[in-house]
């Protein structure tokens, strides 16, 4: 290519030929190979060359807000994940233990950790019951004191482990202790699917009255095939 | 190019485009990660990955915004691939110490690596124009640079203090010497340009 070809190319990118120069030039380009790839290298550059320095001043924007962004995001997750050493392991250890004997050799657990309550459904849709309904309420807005006497009428008609259960538990948090032990004793002795709830609230029974040893006596009743076995064990494990 | 099915990702892309905030940081949040993964678990640290990753959106955004990139493959494989083979040249290159490199990813399908090469190609080509851009004169790098930042060839010819035919033909002659010695490395390295 000589310099000629180089103004050409300029012009016919300018559009700055006529429309027979411009037809000659089409003409030149499809039957010269050589002509077309220094043309189209030619038209690349003038791309390149027009975002190189057209969009200089966006790059930096765009470079500058990256930066930032990167760094705020890196230095979040850096923070996160502090490498330690063997030493510092060793020392984070004795104050996890120095900690854990301290919290654990004068707090016993406490029955509010392990009363998570379920919420009572004995009414369905239709259901007349008044006396029913109203312990239900009461029972679910853990106004266990305005529930006991509805639960008393309910068992007065028609006694139901069920009811019995929610019964005694309103008892034990109303701090009946008394009655609730007598009504979890009875549901502990029959056969219906809370037994084994029934033993479990004995043995918070005995929490709630600081009576661990008792508690946890009570606890090693309850077979490993209970649905909330992981809460015994956790009991147990605080009791140790 | 016109029929080929844009991905729906594209967002990523045209967000890259427009400097979006918003756009940029969930790439970090949601590709970025696995990135970081992959470069620790090869030889490489944090820093190292953010600077690949870096210099990986940096590109994309002149690739978007000179070419209009569109994607056709899903932005999650197409950024990854594109990190994991920049990280691994990066480290051929500096590598004579021994380093060890998890290869058991999945090689990606093909609209992603057709797409990665694509944007590798860009990414060469662009460097190659820089180079040889530093070749030129310094009248030229000046006159080039003003004639594609101001546009305006009357006022480039202001400027300079030459006449608005002249900056017209040196314009030309400038593009055409930067024609020529690209020409002339193609057919040294054979390597297909165009």
């Amino acid at each position: 290519m000589n310099e000629e070809h180089y103004i050409l190319f300029g012009q016919y990118l300018e559009n700055e030929l006529s429309a027979e120069e411009r037809t000659n030039f089409e003409k030149q380009l499809a039957e010269d190979q050589e002509l077309a790839s220094a043309f189209e290298i030619f038209k690349e550059l003038n791309l390149h060359l027009e975002h190189k320095f057209g969009n200089i001043t966006e790059l930096n924007a765009f470079k500058k807000n990256l930066k930032s962004i990167s760094k705020e995001l890196f230095k979040t997750k850096k923070s996160k994940v502090v490498a330690f050493k063997p030493w510092q392991y060793a020392i984070a250890a004795s104050v996890a233990l120095l900690v854990g004997l301290f919290v654990f050799q004068n707090i016993n657990p406490s029955y509010d950790d392990y009363n998570n309550t379920e919420m009572a459904t004995f009414i369905e849709r239709g259901d007349v019951n008044v006396n029913l309904k109203l312990a239900q309420d009461a029972f679910n807005a853990k106004n266990y004191k305005a529930a006991i006497p509805h639960f008393e009428a309910v068992l007065n008609s028609t006694k139901s482990p069920e009811i019995q259960y929610f019964y005694a538990v309103s008892l034990l948090e109303d701090n009946q202790f008394q009655k609730a032990e007598t009504n979890l004793s009875e549901l502990k002795s029959g056969t219906s699917i809370f037994k084994n709830k029934a033993i479990w609230y004995l043995a918070l029974t005995k929490l709630k009255q600081k009576d661990y040893k008792s508690c946890k006596k009570i606890l090693l009743t309850i077979p490993d095939d209970y649905e909330d076995y992981d809460q015994v064990q956790q009991l147990l494990n605080e009791l140790d | 190019m016109a029929t080929t099915t844009i991905h729906p990702d594209q967002i990523y892309i045209d967000g890259l485009a427009n400097n979006d905030s918003a756009i940029i940081q969930s790439i970090y949040k949601k590709f970025v990660p696995k990135v970081v993964h992959y470069i620790r678990n090869n030889s490489g640290d944090e820093d190292k990955a953010q600077d690949v990753i870096q210099e990986i959106m940096i590109l994309l955004f002149n690739q978007a915004k000179a070419k209009k990139l569109q994607l056709t493959c899903p932005f999650d494989a197409y950024f990854f691939l594109l990190c994991k083979r920049k990280w691994l040249n990066e480290i051929k290159k500096s590598s004579n110490k021994g380093v060890t490199i998890d290869e058991d990813f999945p090689s990606s399908n093909e609209p992603t690596e057709e797409m990665v090469t694509e944007t590798e190609v860009f990414d060469e080509k662009q460097k190659l124009f820089d180079l040889m851009f530093l070749k030129l004169g310094d009248k030229c790098q000046e006159l080039l640079k003003l004639s594609f930042t101001i546009k305006s060839m009357e006022e480039v010819a202001e400027k300079l203090n030459v006449t608005y035919g002249y900056v017209r033909k040196k314009k030309s002659l400038c593009v055409g010497q930067l024609t020529q010695w690209i020409q002339e490395t193609n057919r040294f390295k054979s390597l297909k340009i165009t």
